[in-house]
């Protein structure tokens, strides 16, 4: 603005109206704006969110309703289902859980999911509705700073009191004591017709001639020849209608290509949908460039923890109703039911057990998954970060093939690119970048209505002779086919705009493929996008008074958004033109990127100048999460340097380099047995031979916090009875000293190390036992053989610590 | 051996003294020598510092190790600590190291009680010794910004209470009972400027001469525009003057030699003791040491081996 006014009391000064903007905007702060509001996990929570507020509603709104066989005039129906507050019952009593008590006591972070059932009751003879409220069904583990965790929304006092550290992301799960995070997975879809070419009759020409030959002419002919044991044995577990012919339509109409659906038997939807996928498929025959890339991220959708758990979520409510059911023919009391309902802990056992192993099996839907879960790496705080925006392909590891390795250019701005181990998983396993969303499902009901107001022909108004009319488009909504529209660029400018206006949802991305003659809207989940700022004609909306007011805290990242300064495009979408910097921006520009650094994930962001760097060493150093850092002096020494190795100085160790303190749990538990003995804390002896190794042992016989613990000390003097069997006929009496073995338990730790007894925490296991967790502190200082890196992948170990 | 006498005679040239600092010249004397002392200053002077700690409360947000390794690292006063013992070798306590000879008891009892933070510093420390203190770094005019060594911060309710045996030690065993802060030497440069060669040159070759030490070495002397030496001892050992002359095609325009027998020390101590009194310090250690190896007066015989020598190190 002061430049404006400047120039103008200048007079017209024609050089400095034609020179080049000194000063384009500086938009480094959006990134920490964006940061703040969206934090580096916001796509676990999003998505854990969105299962939780919606998915499950879906599930059990899908699966609503158990009715006896025997008297249909019976039955049980869920009407609302919620998550209530992380908590516990311990001895009939609930007790509120938080993030920290379940890590110390070793407990799943877990909620019950209440559900209101309608119920047929008997009351004297007569039946009539009832309804149960807040039935619980099972205990779903929370995701830790979702909106069903009680760390949602507090802020740093609070979250200290709780225990919690107020950095932490939050984003993954407590289950029996460890936190756990789902990895993405990368999941493939490929989702993308026939017109009167001559080359597409002579490639159709054998299907015809083989309809001929098996005489299938009528569409009668047709859905036998389906039924019969050649084609449909695959799916004799089916259990449709058994009529001649009408088999084979129901699958016709339910599971082949089940994304489109049939309205009054109305097949035509489908019909065209077949010969667009035939189309396509003969287009890639006679011309390898219409081949879809699989490896284009555009093409990929991620699977977050949201949607595989309420996967098996769906699974696990589905049997526990097909188990209901089960029991209902057997004993037709809706009442009995509901108990067994309440009974029924496999929801909450297979959900805990599944998350703590990592091993997802859903018979139902043909998942065999491993490796789903990881145990967070608590290794440091950015190494935490890294592994919480981790990939991980669904397909083996060990395919010795390059193409799904390389780096893809569609890649960028959406996944890092230098972040990815070495070896078997290299390239495989991959991270996203620090600007990164992605997306969760959306409705899109909207959008189809939108769609038809804004001039979509249905294609059941089409004839097939239009569908392929070059003059008009193909509107694609998440695969399935609205209808055709005349002029591309209006509708997708439109559909843009209500975008911008935040009409439509802020990830829904519009598409124009002119090669297929396509626009794609896509509103599903598991889209990767990032946000850009919008360019009219090359010039930025962004302006320096935006940044003046984002830094002046009077707007935030989601203003700009909602202003229409700034939205997210995914990789199909990405493909308009983008200015890497404002000053490069041509007129053709709609986009100019943020900030170049942003291609970076969590753990190459942290590399000081990368692009000096030869490309494997950020790869190195993405891989070592590192700590602690250090101004040192680089010198050579004596042979005690070579192969990267690293001279110490004593002094700077004396001083506190590198020393780390590493935490170790132990845990003692008092169970108790069947012959209703347990086992026992004894005083320590004092003297005697064994007072040495009892010296740390307090007078209430559990090691004392603060006392330093050497290798074979013993931290619990326990004892366990010899006969732990119940021998029938014999009461519970209290055994005399003699039946009573020691069980004590002692700490095995490194000899000539500091160990401390930092913490000792007495709490009862599930199975109601008195269980003692000793944290172990140990201070440890650098020493031959540690390893230390630069931030440039230079790692090496200590080769000799100098005095 | 036919009597040479290699004896010297260092002397010492002071140049600036202030209470942690010091700058002298020792010449006349070998670059072992000066190394010898110089190592000595930084590991071999014994001054006192904390040694072993009795944690009763630690409340504070800072393990006990932590604290220990902080409360080690604080410089105390240790004028003391030449006449001091060792405790491993101290026969008053049968080397327990806990007597009035060879350690210094201290206290620290703080609890926080106010709603603001409390530093816990240097200055809590209570010593049973007033002459072994914690090392006072505030210059006596403002102690409201200079409260000492930060220990430990603490908030409301707690509390930190200790007590620790300091003793004396030196800085080959741990740094923290290095007296010293950087003790360096360098060799006293001699520049020569051949002055005919200089003639030669034009005003600007000379001042491009002057610009190319990257420290401030040469000079124009403004009324005869001759290129001096302004500071020999800004002199790094660069060579960047002497490869400018060759560029400029005048090899042995300037001529720089290390005096291989004059250094210049600096000294800075971290408080413990007093700079000067660290050079003096570390001359006595280094007689010391010297004694050490000093053959004994019953192999005189070995005169005939040493010579001169021999005599030397008898003290003759």
């Amino acid at each position: 603005m002061s430049d404006e006014t400047d120039s103008l009391s200048r007079g017209i000064d024609k050089q400095y109206l034609a020179s080049p903007i000194k000063n384009p905007v500086d938009k480094y702060q959006l990134i920490p704006e964006f940061l703040k509001v969206r934090g580096l996990v916001k796509q676990h929570l999003d998505s854990f969110n969105y299962f939780v507020k919606t998915e499950i509603n879906k599930i059990v709104r899908a699966n609503n309703e158990i009715r006896s066989t025997r008297d249909p005039s019976i039955y049980l129906r869920y009407r609302d289902v919620r998550i209530g507050e992380p908590s516990m019952i311990y001895d009939g009593v609930t007790e509120k859980l938080s993030p920290q008590k379940c890590r110390l006591s070793s407990l799943t972070y877990a909620a019950p999911i209440y559900v209101t059932v309608d119920y047929t009751s008997t009351m004297r003879g007569k039946k009539q509705e009832s309804t149960e409220k807040d039935v619980v069904i099972g205990r779903m583990p929370i995701m830790l700073r979702s909106c069903s965790c009680v760390l949602y929304g507090k802020d740093e006092e609070q979250l200290a009191k709780l225990g919690e550290c107020p950095l932490d992301p939050g984003g993954y799960f407590v289950v029996n004591g460890t936190e756990k995070a789902m990895g993405m997975e990368s999941d493939q879809e490929v989702v993308q017709m026939l017109g009167r070419d001559p080359r597409f009759s002579a490639l159709l020409l054998p299907s015809i001639e083989e309809c001929a030959n098996l005489k299938v002419y009528t569409q009668h002919q047709a859905l036998e020849f389906l039924e019969s044991d050649k084609m449909l044995n695959v799916f004799s577990y089916f259990s449709g209608p058994v009529e001649k012919g009408a088999r084979a339509l129901s699958i016709l109409r339910d599971i082949l290509l089940a994304n489109v659906p049939v309205h009054q038997h109305n097949f035509r939807k489908k019909c065209i949908y077949v010969a667009v996928m035939m189309r396509r498929m003969m287009e890639a025959i006679l011309n390898k460039d219409t081949m879809d890339d699989k490896d284009y991220v555009g093409n990929k959708r991620l699977e977050l923890s949201g949607q595989i758990l309420s996967l098996l979520f769906e699974d696990l409510f589905k049997t526990m109703n097909a188990e209901s059911k089960r029991e209902f023919d057997a004993s037709p009391s809706a009442r009995y039911i509901l108990y067994c309902i309440k009974k029924y802990n496999r929801i909450t056992s297979e959900l805990g057990r599944t998350l703590s192993t990592g091993n997802w099996d859903v018979k139902r839907f043909g998942m065999h998954k491993k490796g789903v879960t990881d145990v967070v790496a608590r290794l440091s705080y950015i190494g935490t970060l890294g592994n919480m925006t981790k990939i991980k392909p669904q397909f083996e590891k060990s395919r010795k093939v390059s193409g799904p390795r390389a780096l893809q250019p569609s890649q960028f701005g959406m996944l890092c690119p230098c972040d990815t181990p070495e070896g078997e998983a290299c390239g495989l396993v991959k991270n996203l970048a620090l600007m990164t969303h992605v997306t969760t499902d959306e409705d899109e009901r909207p959008i189809i209505s939108l769609c038809y107001y804004l001039g979509v022909e249905d294609l059941e108004l089409l004839s097939a002779e239009e569908l392929h009319v070059p003059s008009s488009y193909l509107i694609v909504l998440n695969g399935l086919m609205l209808g055709k529209h005349k002029s591309l660029q209006r509708f997708a400018n439109a559909m843009r705009k209500l975008r911008r206006a935040g009409k439509i949802g802020e990830f829904v991305s519009i598409f124009v493929n002119k090669k297929q003659r396509c626009v794609y809207i896509a509103s599903d989940g598991g889209r990767v996008c990032r946000p850009l700022v919008i360019a009219d004609k090359g010039v930025s909306r962004i302006k320096e008074l935006h940044m003046k007011e984002l830094r002046d805290g009077v707007c935030d990242f989601n203003s700009f958004l909602k202003d229409g300064l700034i939205e997210y495009l995914d990789v199909n979408e990405e493909n308009s033109l983008i200015a890497l910097y404002e000053k490069e921006a041509t007129p053709e520009t709609t986009h100019i990127e943020i900030e170049p650094f942003t291609i970076l994930g969590v753990c190459a962001s942290l590399i000081p100048y990368p692009h000096h760097n030869q490309s494997p060493r950020n790869t190195y150093q993405c891989a070592m999460g590192s700590g602690q850092n250090a101004t040192v002096a680089v010198m050579s020494y004596s042979g005690y340097d070579i192969e990267d190795a690293i001279v110490m100085n004593k002094s700077s160790l004396d001083r506190g380099f590198g020393r780390c303190i590493v935490m170790k749990k132990y845990t003692a538990i008092c169970q108790k047995y069947d012959s209703c003995t347990s086992d026992r804390i004894i005083k320590p002896q004092r003297q005697g031979y064994e007072a040495d190794r009892m010296q740390i042992l307090d007078d209430d016989e559990i090691a004392a916090p603060g006392e330093i613990i050497r290798r074979h000390d013993i931290y619990i003097n326990k004892e366990s009875p010899i006969v732990t069997r119940w021998i029938p006929g014999t009461s519970p009496t209290v055994l005399p000293d003699t039946a009573y073995k020691p069980s004590r338990q002692t700490y095995q730790g490194t000899e000539g190390e500091l160990a401390v007894v930092d913490r000792v925490a007495l709490h009862s296991d599930e199975n109601n036992n008195l269980s003692i967790k000793f944290m172990i502190r140990d201070t440890r200082r650098p020493e031959i053989g540690d390893k230390f890196s630069s931030r440039h992948g230079q790692k090496g170990v200590c080769g000799t610590i100098v005095q | 051996m036919d009597g040479v006498s290699y004896q010297r005679f260092p002397r010492i040239k002071i140049r600036e003294v202030k209470h942690d600092y010091m700058k002298f010249e020792l010449r006349d004397t070998d670059s072992s020598i000066a190394n010898a002392l110089r190592r000595i200053m930084i590991a071999e002077v014994p001054t006192i510092a904390i040694d072993l700690v009795e944690i009763e409360v630690n409340s504070s947000v800072l393990n006990d190790e932590f604290i220990s390794h902080r409360l080690g690292l604080i410089p105390l006063t240790s004028e003391r600590a030449m006449s001091m013992r060792f405790s491993r070798d101290c026969d008053a306590c049968d080397g327990d190291g806990q007597c009035e000879y060879c350690s210094v008891e201290f206290y620290l009892r703080v609890k926080c009680l106010s709603d603001q933070t409390l530093d816990v510093t240097s200055k809590d420390l209570l010593s049973s010794d007033h002459t072994v203190v914690p090392v006072d770094y505030s210059d006596g005019l403002d102690n409201a910004t200079n409260k000492g060594i930060i220990i430990v911060k603490l908030r409301r309710g707690q509390e930190l209470r200790l007590r620790a045996i300091a003793r004396k030690g030196i800085g080959k065993d741990h740094a923290k009972w290095s007296p010293a802060a950087t003790v360096t030497f360098m060799y006293e440069p001699e520049i020569y400027i051949n002055e005919d060669m200089m003639e030669s040159l034009t005003l600007e070759e000379k001042q491009e001469l002057v610009d190319s030490s990257p420290t401030k070495v040469f000079a124009i002397d403004p009324e005869n525009k001759q290129v001096i030496v302004v500071d020999p001892e800004a002199y790094t050992y660069d060579d960047e003057v002497l490869k400018k002359a060759e560029a400029m095609g005048k090899p042995g325009l300037v001529e720089i030699h290390a005096k291989e027998d004059s250094f210049i020390f600096t000294v800075e101590t971290t408080g413990a003791v007093k700079a000067s009194q660290l050079v003096l310090n570390a001359i006595e250690v280094l007689k010391q040491k010297l004694d050490a190896v000093r053959l004994s007066d019953d192999t005189v015989e070995a005169d005939d081996q040493f010579g001169e020598l021999g005599a030397h190190m008898r003290g003759g």
